[in-house]
């Protein structure tokens, strides 16, 4: 069923760009763009160092995540510990949450540098308060009921929390990882846009100044591969964990 | 001597939003022996679970004189060792299987791997639930969950189960199918059981002694001994005729407690327009 749909998909953007009137710089019909990404994977193309690009920016992609799940589970387990520290700074939190971050981008530059690490600074800003909120609402949100009954039976609170408070907190932490994930990816992908050194980022910008519209296109595809791969592989982590 | 020993219990509750002080008990004395069936009954908010909580050692009583003794020694936490407590809902982890919940009790005792196995799977046989023993609670009826339950609190092999409402929440055939598998087990096991429920027909059809509450602050109105004989029978004449005398002394109270429900309902003001 799924595979229909992208089936078909491809099949009207074949016929609508070669039927239609639609200009071949804004549009590259579907047949061209994926002989374009065969010919970028097996190296033979104009890309400039496509692997090596694109392992810069998996490198960024992965630093980023590493410390926005490190940072936002610490986070979040702080603010669940106490409440004094969780509703001193949920409302600081929510304010930064609110704002759209891209507008500290040029800020990061200003700080780091142009190069990979205002990248993963990025990602961390888009990606940990997911993670922040659902870990913290997670430890807190633990059915009142679970609790009460290894109270009855005399575990203690040590017990309680390892036994009880953490398996069931798992799903919605679990699901904050993989929001932060989808978060970064974005973040890093953006921030390599928005002011262009090296990866992924950059071979879209070249093929875009260039006009290489097939390029750019295909290129667009592989980082949407990249992403929905990320994502499946998340889905196999949780479903052989959770159960 | 009686295993459980309630002597002038009291509880308040006081709010922490308002500062309003409730008495939900009021000098509650009662006692239960050996193997006994006792029934708390009573209309809702008559403390009757405030007090199971309470025996449990889960809550504590106000500290004005009254005692509560079980076994001769005073209550000051909950003992798994001595008392299981059930809850109204089943109250399993989902992330852990059958088997695995009713070990979870026996965890708490400090049995080892195989000792905790081959006493789960004996109670789960009891329950005649041996073959779900690698299912998840998602999986079960609510009746099969409650059962889990049950298995989980006979597994500890405590003298004493508190049981807090445990049929409530299931359908009518639920309740008599696993009614008369509880008072097989309890005659089976020798063990003492305290019930809570507000169903008189409940408490009849299971219960040896019946202690009626008032409407809160919760006293006892009148203790009621149950000699119809086992196996009973929905419908019988001696059992309606109890359960009449029952509605009788319940009736009244039960009065009480909806109307001061509705009049706290009442008394809530709305803002001015």
């Amino acid at each position: 069923m799924r595979w229909g749909l992208v089936l078909a998909i491809l099949v009207i953007w074949e016929a609508v760009t070669r039927l239609g009137s639609l200009n071949p710089i804004i549009v590259a019909p579907a047949s061209v763009v994926l002989l374009q990404v065969f010919r970028i994977l097996f190296g033979d193309t104009t890309v400039p160092n496509f692997y090596l690009n694109t392992a810069i920016t998996l490198g960024e992609v992965i630093a980023s995540y590493l410390i926005t799940i490190v940072l936002g589970v610490f986070l979040g387990f702080v603010f669940a510990s106490s409440k004094l520290i969780g509703d001193a700074f949920e409302p600081i939190l929510l304010v930064l949450y609110a704002i759209p971050k891209i507008i500290l981008y040029p800020l990061l530059i200003l700080i780091l540098g142009i190069g990979a690490l205002p990248n993963i600074v990025f990602g961390v800003l888009l990606g940990v308060f997911v993670v922040i909120f659902n870990t913290s609402a997670g430890l807190r949100q633990v059915e009142p009921n679970y609790l009460r009954l290894a109270h009855s039976l005399g575990y203690s609170e040590r017990a309680i929390f390892f036994k009880v408070v953490l398996p069931a907190a798992a799903p919605t932490i679990m699901a904050g990882l993989r929001l932060g994930f989808g978060y970064t990816i974005i973040g890093v992908i953006t921030a390599e846009l928005l002011v262009v050194s090296v990866g992924l980022g950059w071979l879209i910008d070249n093929a875009t100044v260039n006009y290489l519209t097939a390029q750019l296109y295909a290129l667009v595809l592989i980082t949407l591969g990249i992403g929905v791969a990320g994502n499946s592989l998340f889905g196999a982590i949780e479903r052989r964990w959770v159960k | 001597m009686p295993i459980i020993e309630v002597r002038g219990v009291s509880k308040t509750y006081e709010d922490p939003v308002t500062g309003r002080k409730t008495r939900t008990l009021d000098n509650v004395s009662l006692a239960a022996k050996e193997n006994d069936f006792l029934i708390l009954l009573g209309p809702s908010g008559c403390g009757k679970s405030t007090l199971l909580n309470i025996i449990a050692g889960l809550v504590p009583h106000d500290a004005d004189g009254g005692e509560v003794r079980v076994e001769g020694k005073r209550v000051t936490g909950p003992n798994p060792k001595l008392m299981a407590y059930m809850f109204q809902d089943p109250v399993l982890y989902p992330w852990r299987t059958v088997l695995r919940n009713v070990e979870f009790g026996l965890e708490a005792l400090g049995l080892d791997k195989a000792q905790r196995h081959e006493r789960a799977f004996q109670y789960l046989r009891m329950v005649g639930l041996e073959d779900f023993a690698n299912y998840y609670p998602r999986q079960l009826s609510g009746g099969m969950a409650q059962r889990v339950a049950i298995c989980r609190s006979l597994a500890l092999e405590t003298d004493i189960i508190l049981m807090d409402e445990p049929f409530g929440a299931l359908d009518e055939q639920s309740r008599i199918i696993l009614g008369d598998e509880l008072v097989e087990i309890w005659r089976r096991v020798r063990r003492t059981v305290v019930f809570v429920t507000h169903s008189l027909t409940e408490a009849v059809y299971l219960g040896e002694r019946i202690v009626v509450f008032s409407a809160r602050p919760g006293k006892i109105k009148v203790e009621i001994e149950n000699r119809i004989e086992r196996p009973r029978r929905l419908g019988e004449p001696e059992s309606s005729r109890m359960v009449d005398a029952l509605w009788g002394h319940l009736k009244g109270e039960s009065l009480i407690a909806i109307k001061r429900a509705r009049a706290e309902e009442e008394r809530l003001e709305l803002p001015q327009e």
